[in-house]
């Protein structure tokens, strides 16, 4: 400040005023701080500090989407699990089936190794429903297929050999789908030819239904590893999308300290602010107010 | 010996100067705030006798009472100066952070509904739609979301626009302003010539001209020398704007809008030759604003729909939709005034293979999110880019400001009007008349004494 020799009132009102405007301008700024609840309002509050926040909200985005993939993933796993898993214990009944055939063999009468067989048949077509599971309309062993359906009602496959994956954290994609062919097979040992041979060796050549029990335990054992890949996935899913929950708090966490004002701070300085606008406003009505003026007759 | 009544007349002076002085006050007193009015005083000169006596002069060598030799205008020129120069920075800085609020405005960040949160949103979309890639709901969200993009672009390419327009209209009228400054100032040059060849004083003509000379240095950064002969010559960039009593005129050539601002920039020219003029005050932040600055958002923001539009088109294309069409461009145009979706939400190329319902495409493009040089962190490079500028600029403003004001406070501390100090020439003057009617009185009463009561023995 200039030393000045000379004061006047119009050097004493502007010193005034800029002293005034200055303590309000404060008292604005912490009172925007508040109302929004926010440090950062605009770009220049804090550049960094801007910076970092829309990061932190555009990763935010991106984790919740991460969690709602996961979630999409459990729901195609969860499928496959619970079909999967009806599947095997509907192929043990089959066993059962079989070995019964077996061990009676050409001697039961024709009766027996009909109804036997109308099992069977009833079980693959069952088998096959299952197989045509669908997830949100989309057939869960189709692979990628636009039809409505896996496998036709021969148990020819009419999807196609696409996977299904979802992104569920940076860099970490997980298949959430099983084909049709992986899971039960191709060719004479595909799993609903398998059965249709059974139950057509029953009807008329029980002596080659070894073979088809050779057959049948390979898909059941092909199922089975499925199934426990299926629930490994499920349970990699699962523990990603905790941890993408965990980092979303995090985030938030940060997000907050980044842009949140300190409350208790703020209010402070507030009142702090408003204790010294309200000193500056008594002490100007003093200082402006009297001159000679006052103690002259 | 002094003529008998040389005291009367001695005191008929003092009468006047006394009343010169209460006038003077009275004018202060009266002014004691009008802006730019600079405190008067009278200035006294007592009257000696004569300096260089004649031979058997009578002479007693007492003076002949008192003369008024002028009225003075007190004002610290070098203060005045010095003003000129604070206030043309405070108005080129006070201009460029007003322009940048607004430009922080357009932008609106960090918040939950900004262009960053609109990009998040989209990139989200693609997610959905690669989860769902059955599902016309996701697709349609998609374009949407799309849509709402390029909505987000143009709105503040849009705002930029309309900012620049507003800053071209007020430089039309700051440069007016300027060419009425000049012409006042050049009439007050010629008007105060004249009436001090005529002896008369000037004093609030050259308080009038003070305040106009300073607003051509908040404007243009004029500066101003003195002549002898009263009149002030007003320089802009080192040319003469006002010399005596002629004025020259600025004018403003350029682009009218902002997307040629670069090619065809916004500048100022000396209206009779054409020689450019690099203002400084506030023209000079209008020029930087229209010429670089708001020009250099817009580009960024171009920069950053032409990102958008080339990564998203890239992949778009190698994908297939739901009728197996490939090739297509997800948005068209590559400038932020221009992008749009160009696609309906059969033809989200979602697909990796035709005939599908894959949704690796879609999930590819999901993945821009993150990419170092993707349209996010371009974006958030030009925002960063922008709080630094319109941080600088803040702080700089707010130094410049006390600067100013206290500049200001000490220029009115010498030339403003004190009351106390006014109340006490008021005080003095008036006993001075007082005490000249007694000199008055008491001669009179002497030359009573001589004139009606000397001689009078035995009559």
């Amino acid at each position: 400040m200039a030393i000045q020799l000379r004061v006047t009132q119009q050097s004493i009102a502007a010193r005034v005023l800029a002293g005034l405007q200055n303590n309000l301008d404060r008292i604005g700024t912490l009172q925007e701080q508040l109302s929004s609840g926010r440090v950062i309002n605009r770009p220049s509050d804090s550049p960094t500090g801007t910076v970092s926040a829309m990061q932190l909200r555009s990763e935010r985005r991106i984790i919740q989407q991460y969690v709602r993939n996961a979630d999409d993933g459990l729901g195609w796993l969860n499928t496959l699990d619970s079909t999967l898993t009806t599947i095997s214990s509907q192929l043990n009944r089959v066993r059962d089936l079989t070995l019964q055939a077996m061990s009676t063999g050409a001697a039961a009468s024709d009766e027996a190794r009909e109804a036997l067989a109308v099992e069977v048949d009833n079980i693959r077509e069952a088998l096959i429903a299952l197989a045509n599971s669908r997830y949100l309309d989309r057939p869960v062993f189709g692979g990628t297929t636009p039809n409505s359906v896996a496998y036709e009602m021969d148990g020819t496959y009419v999807g196609d050999n696409g996977q299904v994956w979802r992104t569920i954290a940076d860099g970490t994609k997980i298949r959430v789908d099983v084909t049709g062919p992986e899971v039960f097979g191709t060719g004479p040992t595909q799993l609903f030819a398998v059965l249709s041979s059974i139950a057509d060796n029953m009807r008329h050549n029980p002596a080659a239904l070894g073979g088809d029990l050779d057959n049948l335990d390979q898909a059941i054992t092909r199922i089975r590893t499925h199934l426990s890949d299926v629930g490994a996935r499920a349970n990699r899913v699962t523990n990603m999308r905790q941890i993408a929950e965990d980092r979303l708090l995090t985030l938030d966490t940060q997000l907050s300290e980044v842009e949140s004002v300190d409350l208790p701070w703020t209010i402070m300085q507030l009142s702090l602010q408003e204790v010294a606008y309200q000193a500056a406003l008594a002490a100007s009505a003093r200082v402006v107010q009297p001159s000679l003026l006052n103690f002259l007759r | 010996m002094a003529s008998t009544f040389s005291g009367i007349s001695t005191a008929l002076s003092g009468l006047y100067a006394a009343r010169r002085g209460l006038d003077v006050a009275g004018q202060n007193i009266a002014n004691a705030n009008t802006e730019g009015y600079s405190r008067q005083r009278l200035d006294l000169q007592a009257v000696g006798g004569s300096t260089t006596p004649a031979m058997y002069a009578t002479d007693p060598g007492i003076g002949n009472g008192v003369a008024v030799r002028g009225v003075e205008r007190l004002r610290d020129a070098f203060l005045e100066s010095r003003a000129r120069v604070e206030h043309t920075q405070s108005a080129y800085l006070a201009a460029l952070r007003e322009a940048y609020v607004r430009i922080e405005d357009v932008f609106a960040e960090p918040s939950d509904t900004s262009l960053q949160a609109m990009l998040a949103d989209f990139w989200a979309g693609w997610d959905d739609v690669a989860n769902h890639p059955g599902d016309m709901a996701a697709r349609s969200q998609l374009v949407q979301r799309g849509a709402v993009i390029a909505d987000g672009l143009r709105a503040a390419y849009e705002g930029l626009s309309s900012q620049w327009r507003t800053l071209r209209t007020q430089t039309e009228a700051y440069v007016r302003d300027v060419n009425e400054s000049a012409a006042a100032v050049a009439q007050l040059n010629f008007t105060i010539k004249r009436a001090e060849a005529a002896g008369m004083e000037v004093n609030e003509l050259a308080d009038e001209r003070d305040m106009h000379l300073l607003k051509l240095a908040e404007l243009v950064g004029a500066t101003a020398v003195w002549r002898d002969d009263g009149t002030v010559d007003v320089l802009v960039d080192g040319s003469t704007l006002v010399s005596g009593g002629i004025a020259r005129t600025i004018e403003v050539v350029g682009a009218d809008q902002i997307g040629d601002a670069t090619t065809n920039p916004v500048r100022l020219r000396w209206a009779d030759t054409h020689t450019p003029v690099t203002p400084e005050g506030t023209l000079g932040a209008m020029t930087e604003l229209l010429g670089e600055i708001l020009p250099g958002f817009a580009a960024a923001l171009d920069d950053v729909a032409a990102t958008l539009a080339d990564t998203v088109n890239t992949l778009h294309m190698a994908g297939y939709d739901v009728d197996g069409g490939t090739g297509r461009a997800f948005f068209s145009g590559t400038t932020a005034r221009t992008i749009t979706v160009a696609v309906t939400e059969r033809e989200v190329a979602v697909a990796s293979a035709p005939g599908t319902v894959d949704g690796s495409n879609a999930s590819k493009i999901a993945e821009l999110a993150k990419r170092d040089d993707g349209a996010d962190a371009r974006y958030r490079t030009l925002v960063v880019e922008l709080g630094v500028a319109a941080l600088t600029v803040n702080r700089r403003a707010e130094i410049q400001e006390r600067v100013t004001a206290n500049v200001d406070a000490a220029r009115l501390a010498a030339a403003g009007v004190n009351l106390d100090e006014e109340m006490i020439s008021l005080l003095a003057h008036q006993r001075a008349y007082e005490a000249a009617a007694r000199v008055i009185t008491t001669l009179d009463s002497m030359l009573e004494t001589l004139i009606n009561r000397t001689g009078l023995v035995g009559r």
